[in-house]
């Protein structure tokens, strides 16, 4: 590893400040989690000039219900989402999503924002954010601004974050707080592996006409970065819940997904799996959706 | 007459070891370490049972010394520099920035070496590469720094002048006489076997059917968990220790002196305790640079390969193309067989010799063939190099025979369990190079396995029995 | 150089040592600790697992400047003197490891597991060392060493393991 400055920033306002500091005429990397970070800083011939360590922030740390919604601190580890009743209650999807993640030892240390910032199209975190349409705060010296998640990436590992911005917090809107999501990853193995594909399926339901209602779909490793489904969405919005239609739906987001061939799949076998993995992923939203209705959840959108 | 082992009978009934018991009356004394040593052709009741190691407890401790955990004083960090090329001329390699880096003691490269070459039966491999690149793990340059980060920066710094050269990478290409010899002038077939038995062409008209396939396996790395390493240390006797992952340490030191110049007796090779081997570390790597470093330094120096380097630098599994031509009754019974094994070498020998007559002898499989025809090939192309991998070659024609028996029992709608029933080696068969086999239990072992996993015959067309 | 000063073993332990160095390279080379291995460097073997805080971590991964003030265990700190710890007596007389290598990563996780929950499954344990890779022995001895172990732990007897 190339030599660097280190600083460990205090809260979140002190890692601002250090990295307006050193922005302007260094080139400044944020290390949280540091399991992509140092990974690649490795095997790099240019490291950063100066390191900002945001990883004892506690102020980003914390998954808490706001007016907004479920706010995920980004520092929030793996394991942390794992184990957190908020997001268990709300969002198996998301402990799934988690849980697929490297290993325990990666899942202790690398955090959600770390797995949004790096922005590789197979990130895991990914495809179940997308489909809960979640939001981004983006903390920079001249204060905090939110964009929805869909425009924070714009291409493999890049995202619209500054140099002298970082990565605050996710926020789940509130309209979707229980909303039935199924996340699906298709690796090679069980453990340390990417995905080949991951799918997340969310929907709510009109329990009087039996329809799927703001169905959202998210799609990973198949386009430059994670990427929603919107023929499969507007396939289903409105459609009567069935069998067929959940595989249609599969059928129809292949449409939607752009894969390319590598060492991992080719993008036919990719094809192939988003359309499984997609009627699947549906499959278990709705069996979801319906354990919760007997359960006495309001299953309906909150107006 | 040798003494005839001893035989301990496995009881009936096992009796728990105090360790299994929670208040366990012996102290769970961590030292000393008391090993209990087993006797010599002692024959333990083996199957099925756990077997403690005598350095197990040292394991679990954390406290066996691989080659990265040792340290002598005032000790040096090599790294080495690779060319990232598959096939290239070396112009000229500049060292003097690199020499000239705080911290950096020595560098050497190839021209250093008293006699650049080795290898466990061709010597074709550079201890560095010195005129040639052969594949784009080849080191071109060795730096010993003060520190492992002074070393591997220094890599950069050096300067490596190439006239890149078209590489052979397909081994079908590579076959072929008019394809440029990686090696020239030397041709790219280095090795050669070929097993005849009876007369296949004759069979193959005889023949009810006759099937083809073929069947390609990849490169595969050993990954032993610990990457290769090793110290040398040069007294001021002109003799050279070197600590190393080597697995055979004789055959090794036989290379070691061949490229330093110097007499084995001047050489004194530790075999520390391995973190894996498999094949991979049968053969030396860096000792002959890391000596020249020590002698040239009066320090000992220390090369730890990278996981990298441990890919592209090390032996890998030779992988095959394998052509399958098979004459068969309506029944299934095999009347001759036709194979041509192409191993893909890679850059250099290594063990390819050894892999390739176990691939040759093993391709037919364990089916009673009178007639046979198996030629296999080795070729070289500008990749990393194969060499030794558990199996020698057996686990990819056993992929390929297997295959194509499957394949056979498919179209001929025949059981496949039956179909290897029909043709395996019994009591007394003879191999492909008449050896007369004994201790054969081929067709129980089927059946038991059959047994054991419910076969079910042809199979459900769903995944379930597919395959033996 | 940054200074950092954790605690180790119980001890507590201070280096001035470049920024990029890792929390394995500090155990390794300035506290002589080598039972944590490096395997891979990137997170991929878990040969350098050590537990930070109560969670099993790649040492690899983490930069001196992110463990000050710390509580780190590594496998030197599992035993004393007197006391093998339940899990290295039973990864020995099991025979779970051939080579070694793996050893101090893989006790480190099933540690933390333990430490967490003394009554794993079976697929509890799979999880637990999805981030350790071993080349030789496979895990099967692993999972009966520390089913074995918990029951020790527990204050129950260790079952015997079935021969085929
Ligand atoms: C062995 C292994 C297996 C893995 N398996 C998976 C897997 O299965 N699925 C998967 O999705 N990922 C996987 N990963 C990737 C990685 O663990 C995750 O992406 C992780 O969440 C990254 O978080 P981190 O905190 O470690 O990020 P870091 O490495 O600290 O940072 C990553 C990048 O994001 C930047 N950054 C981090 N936090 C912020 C912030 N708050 N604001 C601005 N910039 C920030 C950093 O500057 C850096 O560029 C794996 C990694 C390893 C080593
Ligand atoms: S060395 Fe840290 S995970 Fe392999
Ligand atoms: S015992 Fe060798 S890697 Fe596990």
């Amino acid at each position: 590893m190339k030599s660097f400055e280190f600083f460990a920033a205090k809260d979140s306002s002190d890692a601002v400040t250090l990295l307006a500091q050193h922005a302007a005429n260094a080139k400044v990397k944020i290390i949280a989690g540091g399991t992509d970070l140092l990974a690649d800083l490795k095997f790099a011939a240019h490291g950063p000039d100066v390191v900002v360590d945001i990883s004892h922030v506690d102020d980003l740390k914390n998954i808490t219900l706001t007016e907004q919604g479920l706010n995920i601190g980004a520092l929030v580890t793996h394991t942390q989402i794992m184990r957190s009743p908020l997001i268990r209650q709300f969002f198996p999807a998301l402990v799934d999503a988690a849980h697929t993640i490297g290993a325990v030892q990666t899942r202790n240390l690398g955090t959600l924002g770390g797995n949004l910032v790096t922005a590789v199209p197979s990130m895991d975190s990914g495809p179940t954010l997308m489909a809960l349409e979640a939001i981004v705060t983006i903390a920079g010296n001249g204060g905090r601004r939110q964009v929805p998640l869909n425009e924070f990436f714009v291409g493999p590992r890049k995202t619209i974050l500054k140099p002298d911005e970082l990565l605050a917090e996710i926020i789940i809107p509130k309209q979707n707080l229980g909303k039935p999501t199924h996340f699906l990853k298709f690796g090679l193995r069980k453990g340390q592996a990417l995905a080949l594909v991951n799918v997340a399926a969310s929907f709510w339901v009109d329990w009087e006409k039996n329809v799927f209602l703001a169905p959202r779909i998210g799609l990973g490793a198949v386009a430059p970065k994670v990427i929603r489904a919107p023929q499969a969405e507007a396939y289903l919005e409105g459609r009567t819940i069935s069998a067929e239609a959940m595989a249609e739906a599969g059928r129809v987001a292949v449409g939607d997904a752009k894969p390319i061939s590598d060492f991992r799949a080719s993008a036919e076998y990719r094809r192939h799996l988003v359309a499984v993995l997609t009627k699947r992923a549906l499959e278990s939203a709705w069996t979801l959706a319906q354990t919760r209705r007997l359960e006495g959840w309001n299953g309906q959108r909150n107006a | 007459m040798a003494e005839k082992p001893k035989v301990i009978e496995k009881p009936d009934v096992l009796e728990r070891p105090d360790i299994l018991k929670p208040q366990a009356p012996a102290p769970l004394v961590a030292f000393p370490i008391e090993v209990v040593v087993p006797e010599g052709r002692q024959q333990t009741p083996a199957v099925g049972q756990r077997a403690s190691r005598a350095d197990g407890r040292l394991h679990g401790l954390g406290q066996t010394k691989y080659i990265d955990d040792m340290y002598f004083p005032n000790m040096l960090f090599a790294k080495i520099k690779r060319a990232g090329i598959a096939s290239a001329r070396i112009k000229n390699i500049d060292t003097k920035e690199a020499e000239a880096m705080p911290g950096v003691v020595a560098v050497i490269t190839g021209r250093d070496i008293p006699c650049n070459s080795f290898g466990p039966s061709l010597k074709d491999q550079p201890v560095l590469a010195d005129t040639r690149v052969f594949h784009a793990g080849d080191g071109v340059a060795a730096v010993a720094a003060v520190s492992e980060q002074i070393a591997t920066e220094a890599l950069e710094k050096i300067k490596v002048d190439y006239e890149v050269l078209t590489p052979v990478l397909d081994p079908l290409e590579s076959l072929k006489l008019e394809t440029p010899g990686v090696h020239a002038p030397s041709a790219n077939i280095y090795g050669h076997k070929v097993i005849k038995k009876g007369d296949v062409e004759k069979a193959f008209a005889e023949s009810d059917h006759v099937f083809e396939g073929t069947f390609r396996t990849q490169m595969v790395e050993h990954v032993p968990l610990e990457p290769y390493a090793c110290i040398a240390q040069w007294d001021a006797n002109g003799r050279v220790t070197i600590y190393s992952t080597l697995g055979r340490i004789t055959l090794g030191r036989a290379d070691v002196a061949r490229t330093l110049g110097i007499p084995m007796s001047r050489i004194r090779i530790v075999a520390t305790v391995v973190g894996g081997n498999f094949g991979g570390k049968n053969e030396i790597r860096a000792e002959p640079a890391m000596a020249l470093l020590s002698k040239k330094t009066g320090r000992p120096v220390k090369c730890v390969f990278t996981r990298s380097e441990e890919f592209t630098s090390s032996t890998t599994r030779h992988p095959l193309i394998m052509d399958y031509k098979t004459g068969v009754t309506k029944q299934g019974k095999i009347l001759g067989r036709k194979i041509r094994l192409v191993l893909d070498g890679g850059a250099y020998c290594s063990w390819s010799e050894t892999t390739l007559g176990k691939a040759c002898i093993l391709s037919a499989g364990p089916y009673n063939i009178e007639n046979l025809y198996a030629e296999a090939f080795v070729v070289y192309t500008n990749k990393t190099m194969t060499g030794a991998m558990r199996g020698f070659g057996a686990p990819q024609v056993c992929f390929a025979y297997e295959s194509h028996m499957d394949d056979i029992a498919k179209a001929l709608g025949i059981d496949p369990l039956e179909i290897r029933l029909l043709n395996a080696f019994d009591e007394g068969s003879l191999s492909p190079t008449s050896q007369k086999l004994h201790s054969v239990v081929v067709k129980e072992s089927l059946l038991r396995a059959a047994k054991r996993f419910g076969w079910n015959g042809i199979g459900d067309g769903v995944g379930n029995g597919n395959g033996a | 150089m940054v200074n950092v000063t954790l605690r180790v073993n119980g001890e507590t332990r201070s280096a001035s040592v470049p920024p990029e160095t890792t929390l394995l390279r500090l155990l390794r080379d300035q506290f002589n600790l080598t039972g944590s291995k490096l395997g891979c460097d990137v997170g991929d073997c878990g040969a350098c697992t050590v537990i930070v805080d109560g969670q099993p971590v790649n040492s690899c991964l983490m930069l001196v400047g992110q463990v000050e003030g710390r509580e780190v265990l590594t496998i030197e700190g599992l035993a004393n003197a007197d006391h093998l710890y339940p899990l290295q007596k039973l990864f020995e007389h099991f025979g779970s490891l051939q080579c070694g290598f793996c050893g101090p990563g893989v006790i480190m996780s099933a540690k933390a597991l333990l430490d967490e929950n003394p009554d794993p499954s079976t697929e509890e344990i799979r999880d637990a060392l999805g981030g350790n890779l071993c080349r030789c022995t496979g895990y099967t001895k692993m999972i009966e060493a520390i089913k074995g172990a918990s029951c020790i732990l527990r204050g129950e007897e260790a079952p015997l393991v079935k021969s085929a």
